[in-house]
């Protein structure tokens, strides 16, 4: 009975990503090749998010709570505090929707690419599932904590997505440009 | 009566996908699958032949002309990989040693499998082999729809149709040998009407995909001066988005 299991998923599985694939052949930009302005757009997006993780360390800055904290009073601090935390909370969703966004740009992207490697690909994907996973404890830790105390998870997040920018950014580097198309010849496909 | 009804609808079906096949020239572009439509029509015709002629002779023909059914699906795993990874080639790269490690350790495990099961009658030998087989094209198909998936693989109408059916075939098809193969159901009369009735939906979802001809998704439009245009202005992008980078690293502190 035991022995059933695996081939009890091998099956549903093939069915569900079957499912997934029609799904995904139904929504209109799938069906697009990857053009030139999806490239454009992907490296705008990549140095805003450069740009922003950068500033947004102000936002868990430990100085400004010590500061608030010597001066203020009760209320204030208490204003502060929530600020903080639902100022954190939209980055946070924020940067998730992004990074995906730059992962779905990644791999529609890598046909286009050079030299793939499959080593590097399987890296990209245990840590873009271990940034999820990540990305939702901290969530959960602002919701329940605040932002002070959440600075160590939030630093690792911090760096890892800047590690996804990089890794991002290396394949933007090696796009053989002869393999896109221009948005108007992917609405003629 | 309703057996021999749906044996007569898949072979009308078969029939069909030929017919259109050819009418649509897509049998020169998926030779191998319609090689595989026209092997399981060939052998249907000849059961039913052999039905009518040699009865007591059906259940020996039919168990060693049914793992030649299952070697020609592979035709068609063959077909799934070949063709849309034309265009990728970046992700054909990536999936041949993928494909061939999980190819070897699914034919191991199917191998040890078999060799463990002892001695067994023809049948039960024809039909744990044919099981074994389908293990491990199910292993091969699940890794193909998650690389496709995965990379946002463009896939045509024609082929998706393809590829859905099979997935039917292939993901029905393993669940019902696995649950069959447990004890008291070898002689279930239902599974063995489930899987007739995978196999007719299977090859209506395969008529209506490949009934008429559509265009790939991905095609190379070249050699306009706009086309050329377009070339350099992305070059110079990325020359320029190379410069950006190297310039936010060296300006970060």
């Amino acid at each position: 009975m035991t022995g059933l299991i695996p081939i009890l998923v091998l099956g549903t599985l093939i069915l569900v990503f079957a499912g997934r694939l029609v799904l995904q052949s139904s929504r209109s930009s799938c069906k697009q090749p990857v053009t030139i302005e999806d490239f454009s757009r992907s490296r705008a997006a990549l140095d805003s998010v450069f740009i922003e993780t950068m500033a947004i360390r102000r936002i868990f800055a430990a100085e400004d709570m010590d500061y608030v904290s010597r001066t203020g009073t009760p209320d204030v601090q208490s204003l502060f505090l929530r600020e903080r935390k639902g100022l954190a909370i939209r980055w946070l969703r924020n940067t998730q929707k992004q990074v995906g966004h730059l992962i779905d740009l990644h791999l529609r992207l890598a046909s286009c690419t050079y030299e793939p490697s499959a080593r590097f690909e399987f890296r990209l994907t245990i840590n873009y599932f271990y940034f999820v996973f990540v990305t939702n404890a901290v969530l959960a830790l602002l919701w329940l904590r605040g932002p002070f105390e959440a600075v160590r998870t939030v630093t690792y997040m911090l760096d890892a997505t800047e590690h996804f920018c990089s890794v991002f950014s290396i394949r933007l580097e090696k796009i053989d440009p002869a393999k896109l198309t221009s948005e108007r010849e992917a609405g003629m496909v | 009566m309703s057996t021999n009804f749906m044996w007569w609808c898949a072979i009308v079906l078969e029939i069909a996908i030929l017919f259109r096949g050819v009418r649509t020239a897509l049998l020169r572009k998926y030779p191998l699958f319609y090689a595989y439509i026209a092997c399981v029509l060939v052998l249907e015709l000849a059961r039913a032949a052999c039905l009518a002629s040699a009865p007591n002779f059906y259940a020996t023909f039919y168990w060693y002309t049914e793992p030649l059914t299952i070697v020609f699906g592979f035709a068609v795993i063959f077909e799934i990989f070949r063709r849309p990874l034309i265009y990728n080639p970046a992700v054909a790269r990536l999936a041949q040693p993928l494909l061939v490690v999980v190819f070897l350790l699914t034919v191991t495990y199917a191998a040890s499998d078999l060799l463990n099961s002892g001695l067994l009658t023809l049948p039960r030998l024809t039909a744990e082999l044919g099981r074994d087989l389908r293990y491990v094209e199910g292993t091969l198909l699940l890794v193909m729809l998650w690389l496709f998936g995965r990379y946002r693989v463009s896939l045509g109408r024609n082929f998706l149709g393809l590829v859905v059916g099979y997935s039917l075939l292939i993901g029905l098809g393993v669940i019902n040998l696995a649950v069959f193969f447990l004890p008291g159901n070898e002689f279930s009369i239902g599974l063995r009407k489930l899987l007739q009735i995978t196999y007719v939906a299977t090859l209506l979802v395969w008529c209506c995909a490949l009934w008429s001809a559509r265009p790939d998704p991905v095609t190379q439009a070249e050699s306009s001066i706009e086309r050329d245009y377009e070339l350099v202005a992305a070059k110079t992008r990325t020359a320029f988005a190379q410069l950006s980078t190297f310039v936010t690293r060296t300006l970060r502190p």
